[in-house]
C-alpha cells in the first residue's frame, strides 16, 4: 500500500474515529486529541497494517488502547459530555428528535465503558461481533453478553426517565422482567 | 430493589440469565444508537487533521528523497 493510499484511508476513517472517540470519552475535545494521537500512531506503524484487513478495526484498536492507557483518567476529570453534545444539538433542526437524542446520550453516558464501547461498535459502526471481540481482546460470548447488558440497562434508564413519552403501548413494551415493579406501577 | 444489584458482573462473560428485551425496545435502542453515532459522524472534520496528515506525508517524502529511495518501508 502506497503512502498516499494509506493516507486516503486514514482520511476516510476520521469521521468514524471521532464518533467512536466521542462516544467513548464523552467529550468532543478529548475525542479530537484522541483522534490526533491515533493518526500519529497509525502513521508511525503503517508497516504493521495488513492490507486487505479492516482499516477501521485496526484504527479502533489503536484508538481504544490509547484511550485506556492515557485518556480515561482525563475523561473523568473533564466530564463535559452533556455540554458539548448540547452545543451540537442546538445547531440542528427538529426539536423533538433533539430531546430524544439528548436523553439517549445522557443514558448512554451512564453505561460502564466496557458496555458502551461494544454497544457502539456492534450497533453503530458496522463492525462485526468478531471484529469487536478482536479489538477488545475478549471472546465473542463476552461481547454478546456486554451488548445484552448494555441494552437492558439503557432500556431501564430510558423508560424510567420518560415513561409519559412512550405511550401505553411502549410502557408495556419497556416493562422488561428485571425492571419490574417500578415500571408496572407507572 | 435495584436492578443493578442483580448484575452478575463481568468475569468470564458468563451467560447472564439472558434477559430478553421486547423487540420494539431493542429496535428503538438501535435507532437511537444510530442517530447518536451518525450525528457525530456527520459533524464537519476539523482541518487540523488533514493538515497533520499532509505534514506527515511531506515529511516522509523529504526523508525518502534524502535516502534516494521512494519506497515507504
Amino acid at each position: 500500500m502506497s503512502a498516499a493510499d494509506f493516507k486516503d484511508g486514514l482520511i476516510r476513517e476520521i469521521p468514524n474515529l471521532r464518533a467512536f472517540a466521542a462516544s467513548l470519552s464523552g467529550s468532543m475535545q478529548l475525542a479530537d486529541d484522541l483522534v490526533q494521537d491515533t493518526l500519529l500512531k497509525a502513521w508511525g506503524n503503517s508497516d504493521k497494517f495488513q492490507p486487505g484487513t479492516s482499516l477501521r478495526a485496526w484504527l479502533f484498536t489503536i484508538l481504544r488502547n490509547t484511550y485506556y492507557s492515557l485518556y480515561r483518567k482525563r475523561g473523568r476529570e473533564v466530564q463535559d459530555s452533556e455540554g458539548t453534545y448540547a452545543e451540537r444539538l442546538a445547531v440542528r433542526g427538529n426539536q423533538e428528535s433533539h430531546l430524544d437524542l439528548a436523553d439517549f446520550r445522557t443514558a448512554l453516558a451512564k453505561l460502564p465503558e466496557e458496555q458502551r464501547e461494544v454497544l457502539i461498535m456492534v450497533g453503530a459502526t458496522g463492525l462485526s461481533y468478531e471484529e469487536t471481540a478482536e479489538i477488545c481482546g475478549v471472546a465473542i460470548g463476552t461481547i454478546k453478553s456486554r451488548v445484552n447488558r448494555a441494552r437492558t440497562k439503557l432500556a431501564e434508564l430510558l423508560s424510567i426517565g420518560s415513561l409519559e413519552d412512550l405511550g401505553p403501548d411502549r410502557q408495556s413494551a419497556a416493562a422488561i422482567q428485571r425492571a419490574g415493579p417500578e415500571i408496572v406501577r407507572l | 430493589m435495584n436492578g443493578m444489584a442483580m448484575d452478575p458482573g463481568e468475569p468470564g462473560g458468563e451467560p447472564d440469565h439472558d434477559i430478553v428485551l421486547d423487540a420494539r425496545v431493542q429496535e428503538s435502542i438501535g435507532r437511537s444508537l444510530k442517530a447518536h453515532y451518525d450525528d457525530l459522524v456527520n459533524a464537519p472534520v476539523p482541518d487540523k487533521f488533514l493538515l497533520l496528515l499532509a505534514q506527515l506525508e511531506a515529511q516522509e517524502k523529504r526523508a525518502s528523497a534524502g535516502d534516494a529511495s521512494d519506497e515507504r518501508r
